[in-house]
């Protein structure tokens, strides 16, 4: 059976509609008239396609009021985070939503829910997109390595990355965490990184190992360009795409993984609030009610990890040059 | 396929040395060490310190220790022993003939809370965790298949739509904030109708896997069951909700690529009927990589259900995992560690074998 | 529409000796982008244990008018517009799916293309076939295994025994088609259709399978439809040809008269762009351009862009199918009063130098009749 919607060359869209001839149009793409087909370049056909990716663009919306509140709400705040409102008053149960509360307040030290999830915001954004950087950083590096060199060399850093894909991570992370985070915000990161690259390293190496072998590559080499500029010219351009949509998805994992190790208290120190450790002591006191003490904090994760995951589909779709705008 | 598991077992050895090496390096390099703990007790004195450093053997070289946690060298000799006297490799548990001490030998040492041996502590909190984990996995594996198989047929129908909303939020939820909020839901002030920790009712019966509970289950087998299958309700609810999620999306993925394949046009043009066409040619190839992808997710069952555990009060390895790390309990933690590491190792074999077990085009 | 072709009418079978009658066929896909007209307007009829096939570009609809035939085209993103298939009396298009299910496979059976995706790979070759046996043919377990085995024989599989219990990537790429063609003709169906069925194979086993198809014709006297691409392969295999392009029926006749008097200048290109050992030495000519952009169709004759003889009424004025004698049709303005003398003259020459090679390679060519004669209809 033809396939009808892939006959069309990658990387070329037909035109909206029967134009007049012109070099080229405002945007800086080229029509060729003979087969009324628009040729743009990678990332504007890549915006094109994410556009119409109406998830995407909710997710990208979404996170943009998190980050922003997260910079600018600790100082719009009403209240001042650092002093604490009724130190005298341990109540054992806070109180409901309500206009001046929107999220409720916590029982025990009576704090602002709301307050508590803006500033969390910061901590937990940081920690999430900090730690995919140290990740895709590490795992390109080794994948490129293992990728370009080959032999022996591949070979070790392979094994390497099969031991530690064979390491109950989450264990390891919590232990880690524990032993030598001491609620250290950057150690933590640091943790996190360390243990959440293998995969981006398989990724990428895949991507070298196939991209290689591909004639442009081949063609560079012909003409005596160095290794270096081969990898960081030509390769690494090619295998962007993929490392992007991965490192999306590492930014939702590490969020929850940091609120789950916050939770059971081996993670940030309490003094800096994260969406994970603010619910810490809400367990003790939710046989009293309190249920809005650890229900808005855990709604802002799952509406982030949803925004990264909506941004993380739209960036693979757009991407992928085997889909169409 | 003997050859190839024997292939496979032999590829793991080299992993399985790799992860005792990562996982000693790590406790090893914490600051303090083992006996961190001891340091700020001021009614332990430097005296008493330094016998146990000495007891311990942490007064010797790190190959040393290293080696001796292991077993393949004792504190009565010196040098390796790979080999034992009687020619036999180093490498079995005491009972069948191998030596006493190390983790190749099943010794993972005592706990440094309770004095209690790893091992033992191990393997008593595994029956809960398999319980919990088994349970959940049945469930959430076969209501995948169900959903994600109807949502692929009904692709952008309601129901499809109403999985894809369901299987975002699922994915994006964190179990514990879920454990929290059903506890919240149906045993908290308002609604108090399922029990939200433990394995049994203190009231009402004896622990779980004490010597009396079994006398217990044995007499009483249906109040027992009972109690148990009460308790299970809320943690395996928390751990399908969670896993189903993605696995549902894995069938509905893996389903419509197969029904999409030349071979379902070939069914549908030798004129079967439509149920055939689906749940014959297209589902069988759909099952194979789902088949994978539960194998290699087992592991992670032991791990996953550790923040369930932890929630629900669940006496089972999370929970031994939590408590230990919270304790700085090094040998409690290094067997733990281990031995998950060795069920991902071997979770890893049992899928790629499965996978050519139904999969006709995989010679072993 | 035009339907030349079309013998009885509308709405009415046509006489009992025509198996497939295909009438004004018009197939859609709805995609994203807008409308593809996949197939626009085929008509043509097959009589019983007769061939036809069916020749174009990937993109000409030709395999859409097959798979809309086996009614297989999914609803959506395909939508069948318009038209009738009268099928052995029946017309196909107001069945049920039920109604249609045993006509599937039964009454008419396809061959595909890759033999290798088109086999599943988690079910033994016996089973696949043995599965339709049981399925139309009502026989038992153990029958419609021996059936199985008995088709794997009669398509020429050595030890069929052994065979039938094996997975297709057990098979090399001939013995998998093969087994397709034994699946297809397991319930002695009125209608084989092949589409492309050597078009992934090897070259030399190519020309093996084709003669099976001809001689499993030959013997079921089945009547058998050849989609191909590929000009030279119907040669010797079909009786009647018809080329289509861009969706259209362009050109129809029996092959002989179509490859050595070809009346539509697409076909001449088609057989122009056959390599042959006698034009050795000689440049091997390609029709120039591409297939147009489905969305972005030429308006009046779609082949204008691309034809050497096209003037500027082909721009404008629609061909239609025309009769231009002896049952043939084209769809071409140098077949009607209108057509430019200048290209009409260069035409014929081309037409004469095409012959004249032909002349020298095989045969005398068949009869030359003036390519105005033709009326449009």
């Amino acid at each position: 059976m033809e396939r009808i919607h892939t006959t069309l060359p990658e990387s070329v869209q037909v035109a909206d509609a029967v134009q007049a001839p012109a070099a080229a149009d405002e945007s800086g793409t080229v029509v060729d008239y003979e087969v009324g087909l628009v040729s743009l370049n990678q990332w504007q056909l890549a915006w094109r396609k994410f556009k119409k990716h109406r998830l995407a663009l909710i997710g990208l919306g979404m996170l943009a009021v998190l980050i922003l509140a997260a910079v600018v709400g600790p100082i719009l705040a009403p209240y001042d985070f650092y002093t604490i409102p009724k130190p005298d008053q341990f109540v054992t149960i806070g109180r409901p939503p309500s206009l001046a509360h929107p999220f409720g307040e916590t029982a025990r030290l009576q704090r602002d829910v709301l307050e508590l999830v803006v500033n969390g915001a910061r901590t937990s954004l940081f920690i999430g997109f900090s730690s995919m950087f140290i990740g895709v950083f590490i795992g390109t590096v080794v994948g490129a390595i293992s990728g370009f060199m080959g032999g022996f060399i591949d070979n070790l850093l392979m094994r390497i990355v099969d031991v530690m894909l064979s390491l109950p991570l989450l264990f390891i992370i919590l232990v880690a965490s524990r032993f030598f985070a001491n609620g250290s915000v950057v150690l933590i990161i640091v943790i996190f990184g360390l243990f959440s690259w293998m995969g981006i390293s398989r990724l990428v190496r895949s991507l070298f190992l196939s991209i290689r072998e591909r004639e442009f590559v081949e063609a560079a080499r012909a003409v005596g360009v160095t290794d270096q500029r081969i990898i960081f010219r030509h390769i690494l351009p090619n295998a962007i795409s993929p490392i992007v949509v991965a490192a999306s998805l590492l930014i939702a994992g590490n969020i929850i993984t940091e609120a789950f190790v916050s939770f059971l208290g081996f993670g940030v120190n309490p003094i800096n609030p994260t969406w994970g450790n603010i619910l810490t002591s809400a367990q003790e006191f939710l046989n009293q009610g309190n249920w809005w003490w650890p229900f808005f904090p855990g709604l802002v994760i799952i509406l982030t990890v949803l925004a990264v995951n909506f941004v993380g589909d739209g960036l693979r779709d757009a991407l992928d040059p085997k889909t169409r705008a | 396929m003997t050859k190839f598991v024997i292939r496979r077992v032999i590829q793991a050895v080299p992993v399985l040395l790799g992860i005792t090496i990562v996982v000693y390096a790590i406790l090893l390099s914490a600051p303090g060490g083992p006996i961190a703990k001891y340091a700020q007790n001021p009614r332990i004195t430097e005296s008493q310190r330094n016998e146990i450093i000495k007891a311990w053997g942490l007064d010797q070289p790190i190959p040393v220790q290293y080696c001796r946690w292991m077993g393949f060298c004792d504190k009565e000799q010196d040098g390796l022993a790979l080999v034992q006297a009687n020619g036999v490799p180093n490498v079995f548990p005491a009972a069948l003939g191998g030596g006493t001490n190390g983790v190749l030998h099943g010794d993972f040492g005592h706990s440094l809370e309770t004095g209690d041996s790893v091992a033992g502590r191990i393997g008593k909190a595994a029956l809960p965790t398999a319980i919990l984990a088994g349970l959940a996995l049945l469930i959430w594996v076969s209501l995948s298949v169900l959903i994600g198989t109807l949502a692929a047929i009904k692709r952008y129908t309601f129901f499809d739509n109403l999985t894809t909303v369901f299987s975002y939020v699922g994915f994006a939820m964190p179990t514990f904030w879920l454990g929290i909020m059903l506890i919240y839901a149906f045993s908290g002030p308002g609604l108090d109708i399922l029990p939200a920790s433990g394995m049994t009712t203190i009231r009402s019966s004896p622990a779980f896997g004490s010597d009396k509970y079994w006398d217990f289950l044995f007499n009483n087998p249906l109040k027992a069951l009972g109690d148990l299958g009460w308790h299970l309700v809320l943690p395996v609810f928390t751990l399908v909700v969670v896993n189903i999620a993605g696995d549902s999306r894995f069938v509905r993925a893996s389903m419509i690529e197969s029904l999409s394949q030349d071979y379902v046009r070939t069914a549908r043009a030798k004129g079967l009927p439509g149920r055939s066409v689906t749940f014959k040619h297209a589902f069988r190839n759909a099952m194979l990589p789902f088949v994978t992808n539960v194998g290699l997710e087992i592991p992670f069952l032991f791990t996953g259900a550790i923040v369930t555990e932890t929630i629900f009060s669940w006496p089972g390895i999370g929970r031994l995992t939590i408590d230990a790390t919270r304790d700085y309990d090094y040998p409690m933690l290094m067997g733990v560690l281990l031995v998950t590491s060795v069920l991902v190792v071997l979770a890893n074999l049992i899928a790629d074998v499965a996978y050519a077990v139904v999969d006709p085009r995989i010679k072993l | 529409m035009t339907e030349v072709l079309t013998t009885a009418a509308k709405g009415s079978p046509p006489p009992s000796d025509i198996l497939l009658d295909v009438r004004n066929l018009v197939t859609h896909f709805r995609v994203m982008d807008g409308v593809v007209p996949a197939v626009d307007g085929v008509s043509f009829q097959l009589r019983r244990g007769e061939t036809l096939g069916i020749v174009g570009e990937s993109g000409s609809g030709k395999s859409v008018t097959a798979l809309t035939i086996m009614r297989l085209l999914e609803i959506p993103p395909a939508q069948i517009v318009d038209g009738e298939i009268w099928f052995n009396g029946r017309e196909l298009l107001g069945l049920t799916e039920t109604e249609m299910r045993h006509i599937r496979g039964n009454d008419i059976a396809m061959i595909f293309q890759e033999p290798l995706t088109s086999l599943n790979p988690v079910f033994t070759v016996g089973d696949q076939i043995a599965e339709q046996v049981r399925l139309h043919l009502k026989l038992s377990r153990k029958a419609s295994w021996d059936r199985a085995i008995e088709s794997l024989k009669l398509v020429g599989i050595p030890t069929p025994e052994r065979r039938v219990k094996q997975y297709p990537h057990e098979l090399s790429g001939g013995m998998r088609q093969r087994v397709m063609i034994a699946m297809a003709i397991s319930c002695e169906p009125k209608l084989l259709i092949a589409d492309e069925p050597t078009t992934a194979l090897d070259v030399t086993i190519q020309a093996q399978i084709l003669e099976l198809l001809k001689t499993i014709q030959a013997r079921t006297k089945s009547s058998l439809i050849l989609i191909t691409h590929d000009l030279g392969v119907v040669a010797d295999m079909v009786r009647n040809v018809l080329v289509m392009y861009a969706g259209q029926a362009v050109e129809e006749g029996t092959v002989e008269e179509v490859l050595l008097s070809p009346r539509m200048p697409y076909t001449m290109g088609l057989i122009e762009s056959i390599p042959s050992v006698d034009k050795r030495g000689g440049r091997l000519s390609a029709i120039k351009g591409t297939v147009p952009s489905p969305f972005h169709l030429p308006p009046a004759c779609r082949f204008q862009p691309r034809c050497p003889f096209a003037w500027d009424l082909c721009q404008r004025e629609p061909p239609e199918l025309y009769s231009i004698g002896g049952g043939r049709h084209a769809r071409c303005l140098l077949h009607t009063k209108q057509a430019n003398p200048v290209s009409l003259e260069r035409f014929q020459k081309q037409l004469a130098v095409l012959q004249a090679r032909a002349a020298g390679a095989e045969a005398p060519a068949a009869a030359v009749e003036s390519p105005a004669a033709g009326q449009p209809a």
